[in-house]
């Protein structure tokens, strides 16, 4: 039996040959059909965009039945991947919950505390590490000054071990995960000794960053294989050429890949909306937004904000809900503060786009680069930030 | 209120009619001389706006419109906005097969994915085609003059067994929520 179907193609204005053989064979009164289909293309005229569906339906394995539906109406489907086998679905979240503060000094020892603090990070996305051990830290910190000094001092064999000019320390910041998934934040910091300094002077930090996962999705971090250890966020402070030696060693060590992690707009907003419902316990002094609008020249617009006009503005959005804050109320908020600027500058500030977002409690820039000032709500910043870098790693 | 009607005049012999609506007017310049250099064997009118209503002065000399396409540049969150108010002067004969979205910057990373999240349920509840392009490169431009022409033409009724709302029914957009529902019951 043969079947011819023609279908117009609407992408262009090619003809699809669909032929179809299927025999029936029949053995002792049971029917056994073949199939075997083949497609003819038959290209009418140049072929610029042509999407080809594929001719089995891909099967999706799922986990678990009940799959979040009483979080169904709060998060946003954007990427369906598979894990290891297993169908992962990230979602982008539409309610996060108030943050409290917190004296995080309580959980983390507030010498490591300080040295996160009040120091502006570069951002990027970490892919699971293979067979990362937090026991090996100090072989691993032998291993990666051995590799800095050899890439520094190009064709001399250096031996693992020997004094060198660079130091690297790893250390484990212990209390900053949430939960059992997360594993704990590893802080890296490479020292080295001045030019012409003394041979007693203590090294100096030259370049230090730390690896960490709060609060990361359940769901991802308990799909993947027990070799592998989720620690998305990257924040790296210093030299670039020491930071590229960093990530190299990294991905030859332990199978990952490095990259760039923007924060965008939605999540810069939330921030805005986070720091500034802070205003009530901690006072945050000022609020700055900067856009850039797609003018030429580009111009960049910087608006500051009086706390308590911003505090004020915030309140009357948020409904008596105390305990999460939806994504409604934050877009209301910057939507309030564009139409104000409308209204005296006749610039709508929404053609444009937000760039940076800074407070008394912290800074952040589109491009990647986050400062936080106060370490009560560090926790709370870093699980946006997990979630920006995992939503942004290529599953 | 002035809906615009997409059977009140009578079509041209062998004429299609776009209408390209872009609150930024950048793109729709560039779009308007690739379709027009493009297409040999129909005569093809491109009529650009920024936005819906269009004005009444022109009412009278103004072809039957067989597409309507919104530009939609997602790097912005007015571009979105514009469109979505324009929508409201649409006579609703518009939303079976003669309205397009098409929309630039989607794999910009400075762009949130709920914008683009958001632009597709406005497509997947009216049953539109969403369209995703490339603004910057001449190549880029050229695909998706090369998309819409093949659109306008089933829209204008050139091509024989096909009709807007046939070709709709094939090109709609969908929500990943739906693909959701599928998989997890």
């Amino acid at each position: 039996m043969i079947r011819r179907i023609y279908l117009t193609s609407m992408l262009n204005d090619a003809v699809i040959d669909y032929c179809s053989l299927s025999r029936f064979q029949l053995h002792h009164g049971k029917a056994r059909c073949s199939k075997s289909t083949s497609v003819f293309f038959s290209v009418m005229e140049e072929r610029s965009s042509i999407v080809k569906t594929p001719l089995n339906n891909v099967l999706a394995q799922r986990r678990s039945k009940s799959y979040r539906r009483s979080m169904r109406s709060c998060v946003e489907a954007t990427n369906l991947g598979y894990t290891s086998g297993h169908l992962t679905v990230l979602r982008i979240p539409r309610s996060r919950r108030t943050p409290k503060s917190r004296d995080i000094t309580k959980q983390v020892d507030p010498d490591q505390v300080a040295l996160l603090v009040r120091k502006e990070w570069e951002l990027s996305y970490v892919t699971p590490l293979y067979q990362f051990r937090h026991t090996q830290l100090k072989s691993y910190s032998k291993h990666l000054s051995a590799f800095i000094v050899s890439e520094k001092q190009q064709g001399l064999a250096i031996e693992v071990g020997q004094e060198l000019g660079f130091k690297v320390n790893f250390s484990v910041v212990l209390g900053l995960a949430e939960t059992d998934e997360d594993a704990e934040t590893v802080f890296i910091q490479i020292l080295s000794r001045q030019a012409f300094a003394a041979k007693d002077d203590a090294q100096k930090v030259v370049w230090s960053g730390w690896l960490t996962c709060v609060n990361g999705d359940l769901e991802f971090l308990r799909s993947l294989p027990s070799e592998f250890v989720s620690l998305p966020l990257l924040c790296t402070r210093g030299p670039e050429s020491l930071t590229v030696l960093v990530k190299s060693w990294f991905e030859k060590t332990f199978d990952c890949c490095f990259g760039p992690l923007g924060i965008n707009s939605a999540n810069l907003q939330w921030l805005a909306a986070l720091w500034i419902g802070c205003h009530p316990t901690i006072n945050i002094q000022y609020l700055k937004l900067v856009w850039t609008l797609p003018t030429l020249p580009p111009m960049d617009v910087k608006y500051t904000i009086h706390p308590q006009d911003a505090w004020e503005l915030w309140d009357s959005v948020r409904q008596d809900d105390t305990t999460d804050v939806s994504i409604e109320e934050v877009t209301r908020f910057i939507k309030g503060l564009q139409s104000h600027f409308f209204r005296h500058f006749r610039i709508e500030l929404s053609a444009g786009s937000l760039k940076q977002v800074s407070t008394a409690l912290g800074s952040s820039h589109h491009s990647g680069k986050i400062k936080i000032a106060s370490p009560t709500y560090i926790t709370t910043i870093l699980q946006l930030l997990t979630e920006c870098a995992l939503l942004k790693m290529p599953i | 209120m002035s809906l615009l009607k997409p059977f009140s005049k009578l079509p041209g012999l062998n004429t299609a009619n776009i209408l390209l609506v872009e609150n930024e007017e950048q793109f729709q310049q560039k779009l308007a001389d690739t379709v027009v250099l493009q297409e040999k064997t129909v005569n093809v009118n491109v009529r650009l706006a920024r936005s819906l209503p269009l004005p009444m002065e022109n009412e009278e000399s103004r072809p039957r419109i067989d597409l309507v396409v919104f530009i939609i540049h997602l790097t912005s969150e007015l571009s979105f906005q514009s469109a979505e108010t324009s929508l409201k002067y649409l006579d609703p004969g518009y939303f079976q097969g003669k309205v397009c979205f098409l929309v630039t910057s989607a794999r910009n990373v400075s762009v949130p994915p709920e914008r683009l999240v958001s632009v597709r349920k406005l497509a997947a509840s009216l049953h539109c085609p969403l369209l995703c392009a490339e603004d910057q490169t001449t190549e880029g431009v050229t695909t998706a003059a090369h998309r819409l022409l093949a659109i306008l033409k089933v829209a204008a009724g050139l091509v024989p067994m096909a009709t807007g709302l046939y070709l709709s029914t094939l090109t709609r957009c969908t929500v990943p929520s739906d693909i959701d529902q599928q998989n997890f019951e």
